[in-house]
């Protein structure tokens, strides 16, 4: 057990010398990408926790994280505070917010779930995120500028010390999602297993279901505003249109396409969120045997839409779910005919 | 000294009234048995003592505590554990967290330490999964501890499920018929585990069951529902012999014998049979439900299948009709083989199943279902017949088949069967939840089905209703055709059927002991399990093939070439 723990802290500290190594050469336009699939990632980890563990599904992530923006947003431009208060504060504000959306689900299940946690998300981009009589929390139509700002007493600047906020956040990333893997081995993430395998047998066989599931939502959004709650820093503004409701279906198809259950897998889906539109943008046009081509944002949602129907199909564990199996499979494979000997009984 | 103490329990569902001021007391270490037959309101009683329904009146009381408020969780907390009917096990972990789970649940540990693997938190797990260890070597589990449970076959989850309940350290353990799909020899062995375990655990049990023979060799003190009430109380023996469960099982003796018996049409033994079945097995993933069935239905006749819950009547008719795959055997309909066809073309064939449960699209009207016949027939078919047989249904040919009652839709369903012109009409449980004027009224159209010439084939828990109709009757038990014969016959001796139903403990044993050791698939069941859930299915057919060659147990087989592997 505890070399296992010790092995998963390696690993998370050596993915954490490489992803911060690697935007060091490129343009601000990469590294703003860099920022923003760490951002994405915390939203689609949120999902990992509270679909892949607690088996509950939510449609409104992308309003978790925008709590979280705006609440760190409002707290630097108008308080003037440490930024990484701010952001202690928007995750507080997501907590709250997803308990608050916890307690249908205490009643509630599946598709009615889902149509209950989409409603909240049109509510809120609707009429939070773009109304006046929350400006004090939106900032009006500008949204907040959050030009320069300190974090931990160090001077950080969107335009200038992006690569700044991008480790914090990227250390930050990495701790959660260590944190994640060890509770699904625990006491704990066996009980959210178990609710959601059975909820029936979970409550009868001790389980506070309220507390759990209720302590599901409230991280779950906590996870999300954490990633939101660097928006600012990173893109130097907020506005409503990042945490509209298409981001919040964006993040549950890109979970589920990347695979739901697993931690790494939310790595990979903030990278393909951030990095493959901006990619099409720029490479998307040009020449091919003489006759001018152009791939607009539009063709990354169709690629989406294929993707996830091509990866139920073949991959219904996802990509990082099925790759995984594969190699394991190959793994014990290859160790079969070095003369292991094969126990059956 | 009363442990758990039930006073005056009402449970409503709508307008039916599913129990009906129970009362009941349970002792401490006592294993009490709850028995009745379908809709009684077992289970309910037993989800109102687990929590997981709300009684409308009445309190529980256990060891002083009042539970009317408890939360499921709570009642965990008190001691009370139970397993389930159709297995509730957390099927993407192993046998060992499952066993863990309720451990670290009644034991107060924090989320956060959890996720931070803070020391603590740490011990706290290797003590559980010690205990978790433990547990499964008393029950003989050790080696699925690493096994994912969603993989086991049906019969080891049952027992999963009694060792994730006794991980709790309970006082009451509530047991949802734990033989369910048990042959008799595995269910004598559970008999013996439960025994086992009231000794070393120190549990008192509540059982629910319809296996009359696990409940007579288990339980000290029975209590018996119908309809919602209590019928009757007593010890085992006086219970199996009271005349008042027996009728409650059977349905009333009927008086008529004598008079009716002429109008049943004389069997045609001449008659090249219209259907027949031979050899058939069948069952659900690791469970194998039926085996060894021979059945004839002739054209015209009718034939019931009788038999206690749990026999495989509902499988037989499913493995006949094609909604499920046979494992092995023939079907021949019409003089034609049918086995493994789809169900739509057997359908197409003549022979139409009505489904337990009836089979009907609740939000379609009563003239829109009968009119969906002709489009599986492939021409357009007159509807009038249907409300011919049916004047009420006429009257209701607007109403959404959702809204009409239970007798009024297994008319529908009749009705629809009989527009597609069926040779045989499959019928599965048609009187269940039924008044009993309703019961008899569909009976009456079963006779004129006959005149019309329809071959009927009925699976029905009112035993003496269903000979009363029947030429012939096969009854079913743990899973084989135990008696066959004229129904006239069997409706004379009724000690004979009651045995089947109420538990001739003895004697079931004994014909399973005799079996065992013919067919070659009770040969060592603990060898069997090793089979079933290490060897992939093409292994294993391999094995019982090479068994078959040699004439030997398969086990034997097994064993010997797992040796081999060992040597290797």
């Amino acid at each position: 057990m505890t070399s296992r723990l010790i092995f998963r802290v390696l690993m998370a500290l050596v993915a954490f010398a490489v992803l911060a190594r690697i935007p060091v050469g490129f343009d601000v336009g990469f590294k703003f990408d860099a920022g923003l699939a760490v951002i994405w990632a915390f939203a689609l980890l949120s999902l990992v926790l509270l679909t892949g563990y607690v088996g509950q599904i939510s449609l409104c992530q992308a309003t978790f994280a925008g709590i979280g923006a705006y609440t760190a947003g409002m707290m630097s431009a108008t308080f003037h505070v440490d930024y990484i208060v701010a952001v202690a504060a928007g995750v507080a504000a997501a907590f709250v917010l997803g308990l608050l959306v916890g307690l249908p689900a205490l009643r509630l299940h599946g598709i009615t779930l889902a149509i209950v946690t989409l409603g909240i998300a049109l509510v809120f981009d609707r009429y939070v995120f773009q109304d006046h009589a929350f400006e004090w929390l939106t900032g009006g139509t500008g949204g907040w500028r959050v030009g320069q700002t300190s974090m931990f007493g160090l001077q950080m600047d969107s335009s200038k010390h992006l690569m700044g906020a991008y480790v914090v956040l990227l250390a930050l990333f990495c701790v959660v999602a260590l944190l994640m893997v060890n509770l699904h081995e625990s006491g704990a993430g066996r009980r959210f297993r178990a609710i959601r395998d059975s909820e029936l047998a979970a409550a009868t066989m001790g389980v506070n279901l309220t507390r759990y599931k209720l302590l599901a939502f409230g991280m779950s959004a906590a996870i999300a505003g954490m990633g939101g709650a660097f928006y600012p820093l990173v893109a130097g503004s907020v506005s409503p249109q990042p945490f509209w409701l298409f981001t919040s279906l964006q993040f549950a198809a890109i979970a589920v396409l990347m695979g739901v259950r697993y931690v790494p897998a939310a790595a990979l889906g903030g990278a393909f969120m951030a990095f493959v539109p901006d990619v099409l943008t720029r490479y998307g046009h040009g020449t091919l045997f003489g006759r001018p081509y152009e791939i607009s944002y539009d063709w990354f949602q169709i690629a989406v839409g294929v993707l996830l129907i091509v990866q139920l199909i073949t991959l219904p564990d996802g990509v990082w779910g099925d790759l995984r199996q594969r190699v394991l499979h190959m793994r014990s494979a290859v160790g079969g005919l070095g003369g292991r000997k094969v126990k059956v009984a | 000294m009363t442990m758990l103490r039930v006073r005056d329990m009402t449970v409503r569902f709508g307008g039916i009234v599913a129990l009906d001021g129970v009362s009941l007391d349970l002792n401490r270490g006592e294993i009490l048995g709850l028995i009745g037959p379908n809709g009684a309101g077992k289970t309910t009683l037993f989800n109102c003592i687990s929590g997981v329904i709300a009684p409308d009146k009445g309190t529980i009381f256990f060891e002083g505590h009042s539970l009317v408020y408890a939360p499921p969780h709570v009642r965990a907390r008190f001691g009370i554990a139970r397993t389930f009917q159709n297995l509730q096990l957390w099927g993407s972990m192993t046998v060992a967290e499952n066993l863990v789970v309720p451990m670290d649940a009644l034991g107060r540990r924090n989320t956060f330490s959890d996720a931070l693997h803070l020391p603590f938190s740490s011990y706290a797990e290797r003590a559980s999964m010690e205990r978790a260890r433990a547990i499964l070597h008393v029950l003989d589990l050790d080696r699925y501890a690493g096994t994912l449970a969603g993989d086991l076959p049906a019969g080891i989850q049952r027992r999963v499920e009694i060792a994730r309940a006794l991980a709790m350290r309970p006082r009451l353990l509530l047991l949802d018929e734990p033989a369910a799909g048990l042959d008799a020899q595995e269910t004598a062995r559970l008999a013996e585990l439960l025994h086992a375990v009231r000794e070393r655990f120190h549990v008192s049990m509540l059982l629910v069951d319809h296996d009359m023979s696990l409940v007579m060799r288990v339980c000290d003190y029975v209590y018996v529902l119908d309809f919602g009430k209590l019928l009757a109380r007593g010890q085992p023996a006086a219970i199996r012999s009271d005349p008042k469960v027996i009728a409650a099982y059977l349905g009333e003796e009927s008086k008529k014998l004598e008079g009716e018996v002429a109008t049943v049409v004389p069997t045609r033994p001449q008659q090249a049979p219209l259907l027949e079945v031979k050899q058939l097995a069948a069952g659900y993933g690791g469970l194998e439900v039926v085996r060894d069935i021979d059945l004839a239905v002739r054209p015209g006749e009718v034939v019931a299948c009788i038999g206690a819950n749990g026999a495989g009547k509902t499988t037989t008719l499913r493995a006949i009709s094609g909604m499920i795959h046979p494992r092995r055997g023939r079907v021949m309909f019409g003089g034609r083989d049918v086995t493994g066809t789809s169900a739509e073309r057997i359908a197409q064939l003549g022979l139409i199943h009505i489904p337990e449960g009836r089979g009907l699209f609740p939000n379609l009207s009563v003239e829109d279902t009968l009119r969906l016949v002709s489009n599986t027939a492939g021409h357009d078919v007159n509807i009038t017949p249907a409300f011919e047989l049916f004047p009420k249904l006429r009257q209701r040919r607007r109403q959404l088949v959702g809204t009409l009652s239970g007798g009024e839709q297994q008319m529908v369903a009749l009705g629809r069967a009989i527009l597609s012109e069926p040779r045989l009409v499959m019928i599965d449980e048609m009187s269940q939840g039924l008044a009993p004027t309703v019961v008899r009224q569909l009976f009456d159209i079963i006779r004129v089905f006959r005149e019309q010439g329809i071959a009927v084939l009925l699976v029905e828990q009112f035993v003496e209703s269903a000979l009363d109709v029947a030429d012939r009757a096969y009854v079913f038990e743990h899973g084989s055709i135990r008696l066959s014969g004229p129904a006239v016959e069997l409706r004379a001796d009724r000690k004979l059927v009651a045995g089947s139903y109420l538990g001739t403990a003895v004697d079931a044993t004994a014909v399973a002991a005799a079996n065992g050791n013919g067919n070659g698939h009770h040969v060592d069941p603990a060898l069997m399990e090793i089979v079933s859930v290490r060897v992939p299915a093409k292994v294993k057919r391999a094995l019982e093939q090479r068994a078959e060659v040699e004439g030997r147990p398969t086990g034997a087989v097994a064993i010997e070439l797992l040796e081999k592997v060992d040597h290797q």
